[in-house]
């Protein structure tokens, strides 16, 4: 079964089209991750999809329904929010509770599944602060606890994670992650942060201005994108792309390798002078800049003793090069 | 190195607080003071002498002061309590209904409702003598028109009604500042946060009272202790309506209507200072009683959210 469709979705704030033709499948249990530049329409689309913005045209189906007209609080969903979006007057307790309350759950059962999602986050000893008196790595987990609570069928998450520092980034990823397993649950993620997307995601969902670019495994969109844009969005440092510094690429074309098939080699087809050096210890970062003018970024495995300032020639092999035409897609069968 | 930079820090404060403390000194502490001094003295023989609380003493055990002062204190509470229960919740209501994002041609209902708040209580209170007047009025018309004449009464010259019906007329016109108070309140509420309500399925009324409600109490009870003091410090209205005797028969009386006729005098009645001042400064205890109630007893509960 799936758990979210969207069908030829689009959305105009006013003349503006944020959101051009979105066709998405979401299957059962699965995690997908928005990625995509600043401003591509990424929450405007999970804001579609909670029903907090109608779409313009097209259909949103999450389980066997079609929502387009039905509210957010009766659609299955739950969202978190980038700044939490916690009720400042209540106590953790009662924020996870709020929304049960509202339905008219019985007291008990509000009770049971309050601490069954305390627990299941380690909140059980702030039962009773309220957000303010709150770090920010606990909010989120109130905030992630206020959505387990209602039982949804999708998730939803907004940059969850943007607001905490990078070692409480790296653990909320991974309690994510678990929660993901242990709820087996259908989530949907929305990040501008490539790492966090190829970490958690099954499928990731690269937009660009409003429309998808690429939809794939992340391995699918790393070793295979389907144009420049998301060949350089995935990956770290990010591919290079070329036009003069091969010799055999014919005008127009671009070839794109990334960092780490690169290795220097004596007789290497591209030729340059090392003008920084990275060493981050299991890895060595070298900018080149290469005869023609050029920057290219070579990732090379444990340390090197390259210095600035010496002269290499590079290699790659011909089966880790991409082509890219004049339009920006990709092309297979390269001229060289 | 420091102590000397300090020591130039002191003759800044004192420099930039000059102003401020001179003209506050010179309009508000001065006169407050001197008026405090003022009731403990007396004319007698036009000589000016100590008398301690005497004044006091008449104003609160002598039965004609004190009956006109316990009925000026009740009005005034009457007066008060309309503008809380009416002038609040109305002010709360039609804030929550500004800043619906629904809602069209808010800008302008806004400055409509703002409008009598700069108005002149002299035209604020003349105007609603000559729309209640039954002589040349047009409420009696207007009632007349849908068919509720008998309804109509003079409501300004019965004893009965006259107090209440200021106490709307000022509603009517102070009612845009609780408005705009809470319609700021609310509108520095989060939208993520009434979304999240609205993931939960609180909308509509529930995401009023569960929600914002909570959130903006502190700006209620501000406006609470706002319109305590300007309660208790109301004249102007009265006096441009009613006259300064407060008719019919004291009905409207209120503190300072009180306190202007014994101060100054009245028609037949001669101005004395001294009681005048006695009375102000009881107005005075008043409203410092009702503040420090409000900020020891009700503020220190009340939490401030910031977002
Ligand atoms: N209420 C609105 N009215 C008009 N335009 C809007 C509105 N909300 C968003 N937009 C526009 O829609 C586009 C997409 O916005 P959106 O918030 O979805 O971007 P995003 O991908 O989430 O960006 P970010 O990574 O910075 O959060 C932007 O160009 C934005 O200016
Ligand atoms: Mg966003």
């Amino acid at each position: 079964m799936t758990a979210l469709k969207l069908e030829n979705v689009n959305k105009f704030f006013g003349s503006v089209h944020v959101l051009k033709d979105i066709n998405l499948t979401v299957e059962e249990g699965e995690f997908v991750v928005f990625v995509g530049p600043s401003g591509c329409g990424k929450s405007t689309l999970l804001r579609v999809i909670a029903g907090l913005e109608d779409a313009s045209s097209g259909t949103v189906t999450i389980g066997d329904d079609v929502v387009n007209t039905v509210p957010p609080a009766k659609r299955g969903i739950a969202m978190v929010f980038q700044s939490y979006a916690l009720y400042p007057h209540l106590t953790v307790k009662d924020n996870m509770g709020l929304g049960l309350k509202q339905e008219g759950q019985p007291r008990a059962v509000v009770e049971e599944r309050v601490s069954k999602a305390s627990k299941m986050l380690d909140l059980e000893e702030y039962a009773t602060r309220r957000p303010a008196e709150l770090s920010g790595g606990q909010r989120q987990r109130v905030a992630i606890g206020r959505s387990i609570v209602r039982d949804p069928k999708l998730f939803l998450f907004d940059e969850p994670l943007s607001n905490l520092d990078a070692a409480l980034r790296m653990n909320t990823r991974v309690e994510i992650a678990e929660l993901h397993r242990t709820l087996s649950a259908s989530m949907i993620y929305v990040t501008h942060d490539q790492i966090e997307a190829m970490t958690l995601a099954d499928r990731i969902v690269v937009l660009r201005d409003g429309r998808v670019e690429q939809v794939g495994t992340p391995m699918e969109l790393y070793n295979n994108p389907a144009n420049r844009f998301v060949a350089s969005f995935l990956g770290s440092p990010s591919m290079n792309f070329l036009e003069r510094s091969v010799p055999g690429v014919p005008d127009g074309q671009t070839i794109g390798i990334r960092p780490e098939h690169l290795r220097l080699a004596q007789s290497g087809r591209i030729s340059g002078r090392v003008t920084h050096v990275e060493r981050l210890g299991g890895d060595t970062n070298l900018l080149v800049n290469t005869d023609q003018g050029e920057t290219v970024t070579v990732r090379l495995f444990g340390q090197d003793p390259t210095e600035v300032g010496d002269v290499v020639r590079l290699e790659f092999a011909a089966d880790d090069a991409f082509y890219f035409n004049e339009a920006q897609e990709r092309i297979f069968e390269a001229a060289a | 190195m420091a102590a000397p930079s300090k020591q130039k820090t002191r003759w800044h404060i004192a420099v930039f607080l000059a102003p401020a403390v001179l003209v506050y000194t010179a309009v508000m502490i001065y006169p407050l003071f001197n008026t405090l001094r003022l009731s403990l003295y007396s004319e007698i023989d036009q000589e000016r002498i100590w008398v301690g609380l005497q004044n006091f003493r008449t104003l609160f055990g002598d039965a004609i002061w004190s009956d006109q002062f316990w009925n000026a204190l009740a009005n005034n509470g009457w007066f008060f309590l309309i503008h809380m229960l009416v002038q609040n919740p109305i002010g709360i209501a039609l804030a929550a209904i500004l800043s619906s994002p629904r809602l069209r041609f808010s800008a302008f209902y806004r400055s409509a409702i703002f409008i009598p708040t700069i108005l002149s209580f002299v035209i604020v209170g003349f105007a609603w003598k000559l729309i209640l007047s039954p002589i040349w009025g047009i409420a009696p018309g207007m009632l007349d028109a849908i068919g509720l004449k008998f309804l109509y009464q003079p409501w300004l010259g019965k004893e009965e009604y006259a107090l209440t019906t200021l106490s709307l007329v000022s509603v009517w016109q102070y009612v845009g500042i609780p408005m705009m108070l809470i319609y700021a309140a609310l509108l520095s509420i989060p939208d993520e946060i009434l979304e999240a309500g609205e993931c939960d399925g609180i909308t509509g009324m529930a995401a009023f009272w569960k929600i914002k409600l909570p959130l903006i109490l502190p700006s209620i009870g501000i406006i609470s202790v706002l319109t305590f003091v300007a309660n208790f410090n109301a004249f102007d209205l009265i006096y441009a309506a009613q006259g300064a005797l407060a008719g019919p028969d004291f009905s409207t009386d209120i503190l300072g209507t009180f306190m202007y006729r014994t101060f100054f005098g009245f028609q037949l009645q001669l101005g004395d200072p001294h009681m005048g001042s006695a009375i102000a400064s009881a107005m005075f205890g008043i409203i410092l009683i009702g503040v420090c109630i409000y900020l020891f007893g009700i503020q220190r509960r009340l939490r401030n959210y910031q977002f």
